[in-house]
């Protein structure tokens, strides 16, 4: 550790880095091995979109609002549209507020589902690590007992 | 009842109350509250703490959020103490008497990107509601220096910094036998306290100790105190990395009594802290006041904080950090220098100065009438983003943004401090020749030297700076964390540059035409097309 490195008193900073260099160097073989097992701890950088699995109940979680509300009727479809419309923009309020308790528990729900989606994720790749991490082990060994021979 | 005539004059404070949006007993800010309370009592004020959310402890002490604009009247002062999301900016700004922010800092949202979707958001709101609550408020107060910065580059009047206040009677409660018999069986014990949430960065610390057994100790204990809920993602890692570092004795011991928390500070041999964020640091207090001395990563307020006892480093190295570890329990020397220097730290922080300083720090507020608003700033000038200006003096970024603070008459170049100013509560403001320029402090220590290839870490001050001026910003280098967290806030009103085949970030896409790329060699050439650009679009006069 470089005294540079400490944000305290220079002369104290100085004391701890010389400190630090009289500590005795670790064997190459045992930083190197940390250097392995720190890497594997290392997380992979996550997408911050939303889970493709989620992605189609999150666009419909507010019920306020309907789409747009359209018409292939040459004639009645017009007025029809008219009067959906007109009908929206004098209840909205109230649907509003009929749908205010829904939409608050759509938006609960979806945080536990994603909650549990992004658990299991990092659940697993945990246990791929570990898998991967109990291979190389049992690779090293049986190599190193193949290097030695055969048992006395 | 209240008064149905308002006053023109307010008559100074009778009442002066609080509200907090969830106080629970034994954390930080909620025991902030609770002093709070005492010291106004004590001074003669009526005081009453209002919060959505309480716990049974607390649960005499409180009074539902919505009682306050009933019971509040005219005459009183409400202090807003705001960390997280509240979704209570309406009540509190149509509510009665006058009012002032308490900011303890909002952890950013990046940190908990990858980890808790909810959380970020509710850190993203956080921030919205600390800038609607800018009009509402006639004093805002923050515990640290780090903090009032944020408020000043928010644009709040009468930032101050107020002391922390702590309860060190409450950091010596009896230790609990058994906990204590367990741990202290001659190993080196490692602590740290604090919520298992991705900002504490408890997997760092895990690798700090890892290092620390593998190299130096291997009779040695990681003791990890604080509520950690296994079913969260973040849980999840923790205890993968916990596995995957193959270190023995990690105890991940959950939420802890107060004869717990004691037992295991009686045990420490040193207190470690890897937490990336941190608006007021108090478990570095408290282990300084049990005599453990602390290694702590110097990000955010950790420093101020810390106040130049114990160790903190600008590295979060796990091998160099455990260097620390291994000096501080091999040379007792270096470790009673370091507790001399803890001790000192102490002194100004004994509850009778604080309690002074703390009702010096209100008095203004409390006993005279609002005076008039400062008008808000006029400065338009152009905002030259650019981080690494002042520790990259050379990088083709800063060469650009030099160039263009000269083409423009009262322009400002915005960069990184590699220090917290702890003279004043903004921003640092320098000249240098004809460049104008502003520091502000890094969410995280810039490495000593800063080494070119250290990514530039986030600044909320910096960030909300930007944020909160009228005035066209051109980001110097679209792939820094700064650029990324702001430009979707200023897109209309900015331009970026991006240096050639570096990964362009999705904001700064958005852009079209006013994102220009930067290539070695051909910086004329870019500098040209900026102003070209600046100046057609009308936002900014060149000279």
């Amino acid at each position: 550790m470089r005294a540079e490195e400490l944000l305290c008193d220079p002369a104290l900073a100085a004391a701890v880095a010389a400190a630090t260099q009289r500590l005795p160097p670790p064997p190459a073989g045992q930083r190197e091995a940390l250097q392995a097992v720190l890497e594997r701890t290392e997380r992979a950088p996550t997408e911050a979109d939303w889970p493709p699995l989620l992605q189609a109940p999150r666009e419909k979680k507010d019920t306020r609002y309907a789409d747009s509300p359209t018409s292939h009727r040459p004639v009645v479809g017009p007025a029809l549209v008219l009067a959906k419309r007109a009908f929206r923009g004098l209840f909205q309020p109230f649907i509003n507020e009929v749908m205010r308790k829904q939409v608050e528990f759509n938006e609960a729900i979806l945080d536990a589902l994603v909650l549990i989606y992004e658990q299991q994720r990092e659940s697993a790749s945990t246990q791929a690590a570990w898998r991967k991490e109990m291979g190389e082990r049992l690779a090293h060994l049986e190599k190193t007992r193949a290097t030695e021979g055969k048992p006395r | 009842m209240r008064s149905s005539r308002r006053p023109n004059v307010p008559a100074p404070a009778r009442a002066v109350h609080q509200f907090i949006p969830r106080i629970a007993w034994g954390d930080a800010v909620g025991n902030q509250v609770r002093y709070l309370q005492a010291l106004l009592r004590g001074w003669g004020y009526t005081s009453e703490i209002y919060a959505d959310q309480f716990d049974e402890e607390c649960r005499p002490l409180v009074r539902p959020a919505e009682a306050w604009p009933r019971e509040a009247a005219e005459d009183s002062v409400l202090l807003i103490h705001h960390s997280f999301e509240s979704r209570r900016v309406p009540l509190l700004a149509r509510g009665p008497g006058r009012k002032a922010l308490v900011y303890h800092n909002v952890t950013p949202a990046s940190l908990f990107e990858g980890f808790d979707r909810k959380v970020a958001k509710a850190c993203e709101a956080a921030r919205e509601e600390l800038l609607a609550l800018r009009p509402c408020v006639e004093a805002a107060y923050a515990y640290s220096h780090f903090s009032a910065e944020e408020l000043v580059a928010a644009g709040f009047a009468q930032v101050s910094v107020l002391p922390f206040a702590l309860d060190w009677g409450a950091f010596h409660a009896p230790a609990d036998p058994s906990l204590q018999a367990e741990f202290d069986d001659g190993c080196v014990n490692i602590l740290f306290v604090g919520r298992a949430v991705p900002s504490k960065r408890i997997d760092d610390v895990m690798r700090v100790f890892a290092a620390y057994q593998r190299l130096y100790q291997p009779r040695s204990r990681l003791l990890v105190a604080g509520y950690l809920n296994r079913e969260t993602p973040y849980g999840t890692y923790l205890h993968g990395v916990k596995e995957l570092l193959g270190a023995e004795r990690i105890h991940l011991l959950g939420r802890v009594s107060a004869a717990q928390l004691s037992a295991c500070y009686s045990v420490a041999t040193v207190y470690l802290s890897m937490s990336r964020h941190e608006g007021f640091g108090v478990p570095l207090l408290e282990a300084m006041e049990r005599g453990v001395p602390v290694v702590a990563y110097g990000a955010a307020a950790v420093p101020e904080t810390m106040g130049g006892a114990g160790l903190a480093t600008r590295t979060r190295e796990p091998e160099e950090v455990a260097q620390l570890l291994a000096a501080l329990e091999r040379e007792p020397s270096l470790r009673e220098q370091v507790l001399a220097g803890q001790r000192e730290r102490l002194n100004p922080l004994r509850q009778e100065a604080v309690a002074e300083q703390v009702r010096e720090g209100l008095r203004p507020l409390l006993e005279s009438s609002p005076g008039p608003r400062p008008a808000p700033s006029s400065d338009a000038g152009l905002r030259l983003v650019c981080p690494g200006f002042v520790s990259r003096p050379s990088a083709p970024a800063s060469h650009l943004a030099r160039r263009l603070a000269g083409q423009f008459p009262g322009a400002r170049v915005l960069s990184l401090s590699p220090t917290t100013s702890l003279l004043s509560p903004g921003p640092l403001s320098a000249q240098e020749g004809t460049t104008s320029l502003w520091q502000f402090s890094p969410d995280q220590p810039l490495p000593a030297g800063a080494a070119s290839s250290f990514p530039l870490p986030s600044s909320s001050s910096l960030e909300m700076a930007v944020r909160t001026s009228p005035s066209p910003v051109v980001f110097l280098d679209a792939g820094t964390e700064v650029a990324r967290h702001v430009l979707p806030h200023v897109r209309e009103r900015a331009w970026a540059v991006h240096e050639a085949g570096a990964p362009v970030p999705e904001a700064a896409r958005a852009l079209g035409t006013r994102l220009l790329p930067l290539v070695a060699g051909q910086e004329e050439a870019t500098f040209h097309q900026l102003v070209e650009s600046l100046r057609s679009s009308g936002e900014a006069h060149a000279r």
